[in-house]
């Protein structure tokens, strides 16, 4: 029954390490969660193989909180990213990070800032009309409708959002 | 051959970071078959260098395949572009680790992790989906912070806990632990007399569980209610076609 | 009467105007507005009636018998260390009870006519807050038991003092009129706290019934150190010069006249800077024990009296004139109180005293009347008080007119005037001195032909006012309206009584003889007999107020282009009395320039090299943060990856203790 628990050590201590490895490159906040979960998984296994070299069930018992605690944080992490996700409309990590020195530049780079605006959403459709008919406002009615059902006024994002400016152009 | 037994350590680290570091998304992108192979290589050198008691060969075959597919899982997981990939490389690295909880004589933990983890990946699953791929490739996807830094400092600790291990020698404590058996704190905690570890797994770990441990069990089912709680309430609420 | 309900009637005094302010100042911006004079009149009505009842009650037996003795209201425990015990409770005794029947009187018929004066004023609740508060302080003042205690109130006066300069602080003029008064006044406390110290080191004690009352241990002092009481008595008398406006400590007194007029009247002409004479005179005692610092005193009065009437004889302003004569009147004050050298006669300080008490005592009702007069005047003239610009106002303003000759009148030294009295008093007690075997006595002759100089001055620069403005061809300024209004009812009746006050009172006071034999009883002072009416010295005062009147007449109705050909003749002397002898000019070059370029080198010095060394100090964290300050990059990651580096240490440690063990 016993053998190579030492192997499972290190099968665990290189979950883990490569777990934080992933938390300190990515730059996504869903796959940095991840990454804490692959660490978890790391001392999990840990645990487990310890509990077996003491021939006890401590280990998967402990195992089992871990478990436990991982699903609680999955969840708030999850709606926290969410809040995030809402004000910013990025999952980019960098872009929560006013809390630096002043006088230090922002991790996010140039391009990386007109990136993430020049994003432009699927152009909108609209039903096509019958040879006859005459061509409706846009303008007056119903680009009005449309831009109030998308204008941003109970969750604003913390930076204007361009994209809106530029459908205004589409539609126009 | 006999270099490589006074320097395996240090060997497999560089090997396996060298790995890692090649497969680390960039603007240039190298064959990531090669980064991947390296890094396998300096993990199986790792686990070919720490000494370890036989075990019988069925177990032990399934133990590569399992830690094989979890380490390569792992890796890519955390170098691959995509996100969505990204997430399913976690998917299989958990199912590999359940399967090393299920050689490791813990069959419940590897059902209650694969329950847990595929409920959470799934959801974790669809948020990347909804978020992040709705518009494309992301620019922050597409490149990792400080590759270098991160992989030394990281495969750094590895190299100590791999040290820590190799000098402290785990299998002789379970040697010393078979010789003199009955001394431990929690004997709810112990297999059944007459009974090892493999046989006992699930009565054992319920024994356990709600004789060592009822407080706690019913203090994490608390923080459960109140972790559903708070992020029920930290979650915004929705406003019109918005997620 | 019985003793509680006397000291009642003394804490009533000062309490009834003090209740008064805080009732106006708590309610009035707000709910009072209009009737905000109310609870001011009612204070100072129970406050005069009280100090008459308490100049009455205070000396039993009748005027005549000489017994020393005061009343003490007791109030609490204010500081009690080491040997140092001071109460604050009050303590009345005849000349107490003189100034406080004097000052609560004036206030009260200044805060009658200001109600008047000031009806319409944004400002109508604060300037009868601060009026009652200073009516308050200036009870409490002349109340005080030790000198300490009195401290607190000469303070608490020169607060008041300066905010009641300061109530249109609105005018730069008169925020900075404030600030000069507050600031010169400065310098005489400082005298007078090192005073107060060096008596509290002398007689382990600053009340007045240790320090003054006691008579024998007084005189071992004196004789054991001389120039110890002569250096207190010279700090107290910087103390007075501030506060009375003595030179060279003057200059705040004519400025002040920005504040309104009916501050002018009671504060800068009755009350307040009369407080000077009153310390002095209240320290008689201490000062006969050095001929050195009376000779001072003289010496100053005389010099400030001379230089204030000179200076009132060209000034425009008709408030200036009566500024300048009210220096020039303390002056003489000083002038008297100088005189009470032991040399003459041992009852020469109390008939000094007495003098200059007196003068005090009328100067404060005829100077008041000309102030409210000057007031009513302003009022009139829609606030213009340059006499260059209204003229002949007789007609217009006939009480206004009657009342300001009756008090000038009084200040020339009329016969039999209130001015007169008075004014022979202090002459005989400087020809006494002069004619004593004092040391000095050619000082004091000096000063006595000065002071009979001083009053042909004040004949012809008063009535040099009161021409220009009543008589002559008639004028209005435009601000007037071209219908000058005589004064309201308010303003009229306090004049009216002030000018009785001012023609009458001295006589009658004179003529009975009552105030010195009321005054002795005063602690310290020894009685002595009024001598009665010296004929040759009335012959010469009544020859010099003719003279001056007439002069004055002369100039200014009869040949009224006389001043400016006399003043094209005499330009440089013109020109120094009309700019205030450069009193200002002197000293901005000698103190405040100076004093200035001094601060500029200091604040250089504080820019240039203490703030260099300050911010090279700054530099070096400045230095040393910049390597930890690139992890504070605001990076989540990055924080995570510091963290690792202590697991990395924490990890290679225990791999060293592991392999060790």
């Amino acid at each position: 029954m016993t053998g190579e628990v030492e192997r499972y050590l290190v099968v665990g201590a290189a979950l883990f390490v490569l777990g934080a490895l992933g938390f300190f490159t990515r730059r996504n906040l869903i796959l940095m969660v991840l990454s804490a979960e692959l660490m978890l998984h790391g001392v999990s296994l840990t645990f487990v193989t310890f509990g077996r070299m003491h021939n006890s069930f401590q280990g998967q018992s402990f195992t089992i909180f871990i478990l436990t605690v991982a699903a609680c944080e999955a969840g708030l992490a999850l709606s926290l990213i969410l809040a995030l996700y809402q004000r910013s409309k990025t999952l980019d990590i960098d872009f929560w990070s006013e809390l630096r020195e002043p006088g230090l530049p922002s991790p996010r780079l140039a391009e990386e800032r007109e990136a993430r605006d020049l994003v432009a959403p699927p152009p909108l459709e609209f039903p096509h009309l019958a040879p006859a008919g005459h061509v409706p406002d846009l303008e007056d009615e119903f680009g009005k409708l449309v831009d109030d059902a998308r204008s941003p006024t109970a969750d604003t994002p913390l930076e204007p959002p361009e994209p809106r400016e530029l459908v205004k152009s589409v539609t126009k | 051959m006999h270099w490589l037994e006074e320097h395996w350590l240090g060997v497999s680290l560089i090997l396996m970071g060298g790995g890692v570091w090649w497969l680390m998304p960039r603007s240039w992108q190298l064959p990531r078959i090669i980064g991947l192979i390296t890094a396998l290589a300096g993990a199986y050198l790792m686990s070919w260098g720490i000494k370890s008691v036989g075990g019988d060969l069925g177990d032990t075959v399934m133990f590569w395949v399992f830690a094989t597919g979890a380490i390569a899982c792992a890796i890519l997981m955390i170098t691959n572009r995509n996100p969505v990939y990204a997430a399913l490389w976690f998917a299989l690295a958990t199912l590999n680790v359940c399967g090393l909880f299920w050689l490791e004589a813990a069959p419940f933990l590897a059902a209650a992790t694969v329950i847990v983890y595929a409920g959470a990946i799934v959801v974790t699953f669809v948020f990347v989906i909804m978020l992040a791929q709705q518009s494309g490739a992301t620019a922050y996807d597409q490149h990792a912070r400080q590759p270098l830094l991160a992989t030394l400092a990281a495969f750094l600790v590895l190299g100590l806990l791999l040290g820590m291990l190799r000098d402290a020698n785990p299998g002789d404590v379970l040697v010393a632990k078979a010789q003199s058996p009955g001394v431990t704190a929690n004997l709810l905690s112990q297999p059944a007399p007459g009974k090892t570890l493999d046989d006992d797994t699930m009565r054992g770990l319920g024994r356990s569980l709600f004789g060592d441990y009822l407080f706690a069990v019913e203090l994490a089912g608390t923080l459960l209610l109140i972790a559903t709680i708070g992020a029920i309430a930290i979650a915004p609420r929705r406003s019109r076609g918005t997620l | 009467m019985p003793e509680n309900i006397q000291h009642l009637v003394m804490w009533l005094i000062p309490l009834a105007p003090l209740a008064a302010a805080i009732v106006t100042a708590l309610l009035g911006p707000k709910g009072m507005r209009e009737k905000s004079h109310l609870p001011c009149w009612f204070g100072l009505a129970v406050a005069v009636v009280c100090a008459y009842v308490l100049l009455f009650s205070i000396v039993p037996g009748g005027f005549g018998e000489h017994e020393s003795q005061a009343v003490v209201a007791p109030g609490y425990q204010w500081i009690d260390v080491g040997g140092l015990n001071v109460r604050v409770e009050l303590r009345a005794d005849a000349m107490t009870a003189i100034m406080l029947s004097m000052v609560t009187a004036v206030s009260l018929l200044v805060a009658v006519f200001a109600a008047g004066y000031m009806h319409g004023d944004p400002g109508y609740a604060r300037f009868f807050a601060c009026f009652s508060l200073f009516v308050f302080s200036m009870c409490m003042l002349v109340l005080s038991s030790s000198f300490l205690l009195l401290f607190v109130f000469w303070e608490g006066v020169g607060l008041c003092s300066y905010l009641l300069i300061g109530f249109w602080f609105q005018k730069p003029s008169a925020a900075a009129a404030a600030k000069k008064a507050f600031v010169v006044n400065r310098i005489g406390d400082f005298g007078f706290l090192i005073g107060i110290f060096l008596i509290w080191t002398t007689f382990r004690s600053v009340d007045f019934a240790t320090v003054l009352g006691e008579p024998q241990r007084l005189a071992e002092l004196a004789a054991a150190q001389p120039g110890r009481i002569t250096a207190i008595c010279l700090l107290l008398l910087l103390g007075a010069m501030g506060k009375s406006a003595q030179f060279p400590l003057h200059v705040w007194l004519p400025d002040a006249m920005e504040g309104p007029t009916p501050v002018s009247a009671l504060i800068h002409a009755a009350t307040m800077v009369t407080a000077g004479v009153y310390v002095v005179a209240r320290c008689t005692p201490l000062f006969v024990h050095s001929p050195t610092a009376q000779v001072v005193v003289c010496c100053i009065g005389g010099v400030t009296a001379l230089i204030a009437a000179l200076i009132a004889l060209t000034q425009d302003d008709l408030k200036r004139v009566l500024a300048y004569s009210t220096v020039s009147q303390l002056g003489y004050m000083f002038m008297a109180l100088g005189a009470g050298t032991l040399a003459a006669s041992d009852a020469a300080p109390a008939l000094a005293t007495t003098a200059a008490m007196f003068h005090l005592y009328t100067h404060a009702f005829f100077k008041a009347l000309l102030f409210l007069a000057a007031g009513s005047v302003m009022h009139a003239m829609g606030d213009v008080i340059d006499m260059k610009r209204f003229g002949g106002l007789r007609r217009a303003l006939p009480i206004t007119h009657w009342t300001f000759l009756a008090g000038a009148a009084a200040l020339a030294g009329v016969p039999l005037l209130s001015g007169f009295w008075s004014k022979d008093e202090i002459l005989g007690a400087l020809y006494s001195a002069g004619s004593s075997e004092s040391p000095y006595h050619g000082y004091y002759y000096a000063v006595f032909a000065i002071a009979v100089f001083i009053a042909f001055l004040t004949a012809f620069y008063t009535f040099r006012a009161y021409f220009k403005t009543f008589w002559g061809e008639e004028r209005f300024p435009a601000e007037a309206g071209h219908h000058p209004h005589e004064a309201p009812p308010v303003m009229a009746w306090p004049l009216r009584v002030l000018a009785v006050c001012a023609l009458f009172i001295g006589g009658l006071v004179a003529l009975s003889g009552s105030f010195a034999g009321y005054l002795h009883h005063t602690i310290g002072l020894p009685h002595a007999e009024e001598p009665g009416l010296r004929w040759g010295l009335v012959f010469v005062s009544v020859a010099v107020v003719v003279l001056g009147i007439g002069l004055a007449w002369q100039m200014y109705v009869a040949a009224p282009r006389m001043p400016s050909k006399l003043a094209a003749a005499f330009r440089p002397l013109y020109a120094a009395s009309l700019n205030k002898l450069y009193f200002d000019e002197i000293f901005w070059a000698i103190l405040v320039a100076p004093l200035r370029g001094l601060a500029w080198l200091a604040g250089w010095f504080d820019r240039v090299v203490i703030d260099s060394i300050v911010d090279g100090l700054a530099l070096v964290p400045r230095w040393l943060s910049a390597v930890p300050v690139v992890f504070q990059n605001g990076r989540l990651p990055s924080y995570a990856l510091v963290m690792w580096a202590g697991l990395i240490v924490c990890l290679a440690l225990a791999v060293r203790l592991f392999a060790s063990y």
